[in-house]
C-alpha cells in the first residue's frame, strides 16, 4: 500500500503488471468502491461467486482437517506433484518450495508450457531486459509482438508502454513513440498501432525474425512467404533508429519460435546496430516470482524434481518434470495444486488423469480442478484479503497490503501447517 | 421430416489459433462455471467466407473435432480485414483445450496456437457443457 496525498493506494494482482495506484472504498469486511482498475482487475477485486469449499473426501470439514488430510495425501504419495503458485506471493512461493523438498516432489509452474524460455533467457542474462519504468519513461519504439495486452494486460499501454508522457518523451505517443504490432490478426493492440501493424503468416515468426537480422545487416531480407520486402526493409529502419525499443514478448511468438535462439541472435543484432530490450508478457502476477525463487533455490526456474536421498535430496531438472510430461507419463500418484486450475489451462486428454489420483487443491474459488480434488482448502486472495510480495513483469518487486480482512488463511499459512503436519 | 436431417454434414479442415480476450478474463475471475463465462469462451470466430461453406450463420453453432476431443461451440464472424480462410480463432478456455493434443514432441509445451480441427454444422446441437 503507498500514502500518497493522504490516499492510500493498492495493487491489483490481475495480472503482472501489478498496478499499484488502485483505490478501492471499504465498509467492514467489504469493498464498495473499486476504482482506477481495468474490467480484469476490478472482476478479479470483486471476487468470485464460488468460493473455495473447506471440505475432504467430499463433505464438508473444518481448515485442521482439511490441513492434516491433505498433509497425508502428500505423505503418503511416493512422487507427488505440486504446481501452480502463479497467483500466489512470493512468501507462498518459497513455503511450496521447502514442502517440495520435504516431501521429495516435482515442482512446476505454468511458465512450463508458455513464458519459460523467455525467462530463462532473462535469468541467464542472454537477453537484455529493462523495467516497465525505463519503458514508460525513454522508450521511443514499442513491439508488442504475438502480444495484445489491451486484452492480456489491458493497462500496459496506458500506464507504461505507449500513451505516457515519460520523461523522456514529454511528446507522448502523438509524436514521441512509434507503437509497432507484429501477430497473425489484427488484434486490439495492433488497432491501436494503426499502419504499423505488420500481419504475417501462422507460425512464420522465425522467418521474420532471418529476414530482419538480414536486413539490419544491410542484406537482401528473404521470406519463403509472400510479402512485401520494402515492408520489412521500412521495420528495419525504424528498430534501427530507435534510441530506446522494447519487444514485449507474447505467447504468439513464444509458441511460434520454440527456443528463444532466434530471438536471442535478433537482440544481439539489434543491440550492434540500435539499443534494444526485450520483457515477457507474464500473464498471472507473479509467475515471474515463482521462476526466479525457483531458480535462487535450484538454479532452475520451472521443472524441478527433488529427489530424496538418505541425507537431503538431489535436485534433477527438465522437460521429465515438467507437468505435461508427469500427466502424460502417469509418473506422479498424487498432487497438490496451488491457485491454479490445470484441469481448465492443459490439454483435457492430459488434464484428466488429476481427477485419477487423491488431489489437494489450495485457492480462493472453486474451480474445474478443486471439483475432482480429494482435498479442497480455501485462502485468502492475495492482494484482497491478504499482503505480501511479488515480482511484476519486469522483474520489480513489488509489496502489497490486504484491502480488507477475512479469516481465511494465506497460501503461504496453509502450506506451514501442512509442513509442520508432516 | 427432413431428409437432411439424416445427411452427414461435410466437415471442412481449420486450424484453430487461441487469443486472449478481456471480457473472457473478467467472466473468469467472477465464475468459471457460469452462463457468461460459457458464452464468451464457447466461440470459434470465423473468416466469413468460411462461415458460408459451412452452411451456418453467425450464432449457429458448429462441431469442432479432432482426436483428442469434440465440442459444440457458437460461431462468429472474425471482423478482421485480410481474409484468413482455413485459420479459425478461439479464447483460451476449456472448449478449446479439449482438442489440443497431449503430445507435446518432447517439449512439454502443447500447441496451443496450432489446433488442427474438423469443422461442420452442428445443425441446431446446444454448446457443450463444462463438468
Ligand atoms: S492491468 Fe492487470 S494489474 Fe492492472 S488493473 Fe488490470 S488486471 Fe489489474
Amino acid at each position: 500500500m503507498v500514502n500518497c496525498l493522504n490516499k492510500n493506494y493498492y495493487v491489483c494482482t490481475g495480472c503482472a503488471l501489478l498496478c499499484d495506484d488502485i483505490e478501492v472504498e471499504v465498509s467492514g469486511d467489504h469493498i464498495t468502491k473499486i476504482k482506477t482498475v481495468c474490467r480484469k482487475g476490478f472482476s478479479r477485486i470483486g471476487g468470485c461467486i464460488e468460493p473455495m469449499p473447506c471440505t475432504s473426501d467430499g463433505k464438508s470439514v473444518d481448515i485442521t482437517t482439511a490441513i492434516k488430510d491433505a498433509a497425508s495425501i502428500l505423505m503418503n504419495a511416493d512422487n507427488p506433484l505440486i504446481f501452480g503458485l502463479g497467483n500466489s506471493t512470493s512468501g507462498a512461493q518459497k513455503q511450496a518450495i521447502e514442502l517440495a523438498k520435504r516431501i521429495g516432489a516435482v515442482i512446476d509452474d505454468s511458465s512450463s508450457f508458455c513464458q519459460g524460455p523467455i525467462i530463462e533467457a532473462i535469468l541467464h542474462e542472454k537477453i537484455h531486459t529493462c523495467t516497465l519504468d525505463d519503458v514508460r519513461n525513454r522508450a521511443d519504439v514499442i513491439v508488442y509482438w504475438g502480444a495484445d495486452p489491451s486484452n492480456s494486460h489491458p493497462r500496459h499501454l496506458s500506464m507504461h508502454s505507449y500513451f505516457p508522457r515519460g520523461e523522456e518523451r514529454q511528446h507522448g505517443w502523438e509524436d514521441d513513440r512509434t507503437a509497432i504490432a507484429i501477430d497473425v490478426r489484427r488484434s486490439h493492440t495492433a488497432k491501436i498501432c494503426g499502419n504499423r501493424f505488420y500481419q504475417i503468416p501462422l507460425h512464420t515468426d522465425a522467418f521474420l525474425i532471418e529476414a530482419l537480422i538480414d536486413a539490419l545487416s544491410g542484406k537482401v531480407p528473404k521470406v519463403p512467404f509472400e510479402y512485401d520486402i520494402k515492408k520489412i526493409l521500412e521495420l528495419a529502419n525504424v528498430l534501427k533508429k530507435a534510441q530506446f525499443g522494447v519487444i514485449f514478448a507474447g505467447l504468439g511468438v513464444v509458441y511460434s519460435i520454440g527456443d528463444m535462439g532466434t530471438m536471442t541472435r535478433l537482440m544481439d543484432k539489434l543491440n550492434e546496430v540500435s539499443n534494444f530490450h526485450l520483457i515477457p508478457m507474464m500473464g498471472h502476477y507473479n509467475m515471474r516470482g515463482f521462476n526466479q525463487n525457483l531458480f535462487e533455490a535450484t538454479g532452475y526456474f520451472n521443472r524441478v524434481k527433488f529427489e530424496k536421498r538418505e541425507n537431503g535430496f538431489d535436485v534433477k531438472h527438465g522437460v521429465d518434470y515438467s507437468i505435461m510430461e508427469v500427466l502424460n507419463t502417469k509418473k506422479t500418484d498424487a498432487a497438490l495444486i496451488i491457485g491454479s486450475d490445470p484441469m481448465s489451462c492443459l490439454p483435457r486428454s492430459t488434464a484428466e488423469y488429476l481427477s485419477e489420483i487423491p488431489l489437494v487443491s489450495i485457492g480462493p474459488c472453486e474451480n474445474f480442478t478443486s471439483r475432482v480434488a480429494k482435498v479442497t482448502i480455501p485462502s485468502a486472495l492475495s492482494g484482497v484479503e491478504c499482503g505480501g510480495s511479488a515480482v511484476r513483469m519486469d522483474g520489480v518487486k513489488v509489496t502489497f497490503e490486504p484491502m480488507i480482512k477475512t479469516a481465511r488463511l494465506s497460501d503461504e499459512e496453509i502450506l506451514k501447517r501442512i509442513m509442520e503436519a508432516i | 421430416m427432413e431428409l437432411g436431417k439424416f445427411l452427414t454434414a461435410p466437415e471442412y479442415g481449420f486450424v484453430i489459433v487461441t487469443y486472449r480476450d478481456i471480457f473472457q478474463s473478467a467472466a473468469l475471475e467472477k465464475s468459471r462455471f457460469g452462463e457468461e463465462y460459457r458464452k464468451l469462451s464457447a466461440v470459434i470466430k470465423m473468416d466469413s467466407g468460411d462461415i458460408k461453406k459451412l452452411g451456418v450463420v453467425e450464432g449457429d453453432t458448429v462441431v469442432v473435432k479432432n482426436a483428442c476431443g469434440k465440442v459444440v461451440v457458437r460461431v462468429e464472424e472474425s471482423g478482421y480485414d485480410v481474409p484468413h480462410q482455413g485459420v479459425a480463432y478461439m479464447p483460451n478456455s476449456p472448449w478449446s483445450n479439449s482438442l489440443v493434443s497431449a503430445d507435446t514432441g518432447g517439449t512439454g509445451v502443447p500447441k496451443y496456437k496450432m489446433i488442427k480441427v474438423m469443422v461442420s454444422n452442428a445443425r441446431g446441437e446446444a454448446i457443450t457443457g463444462m463438468m
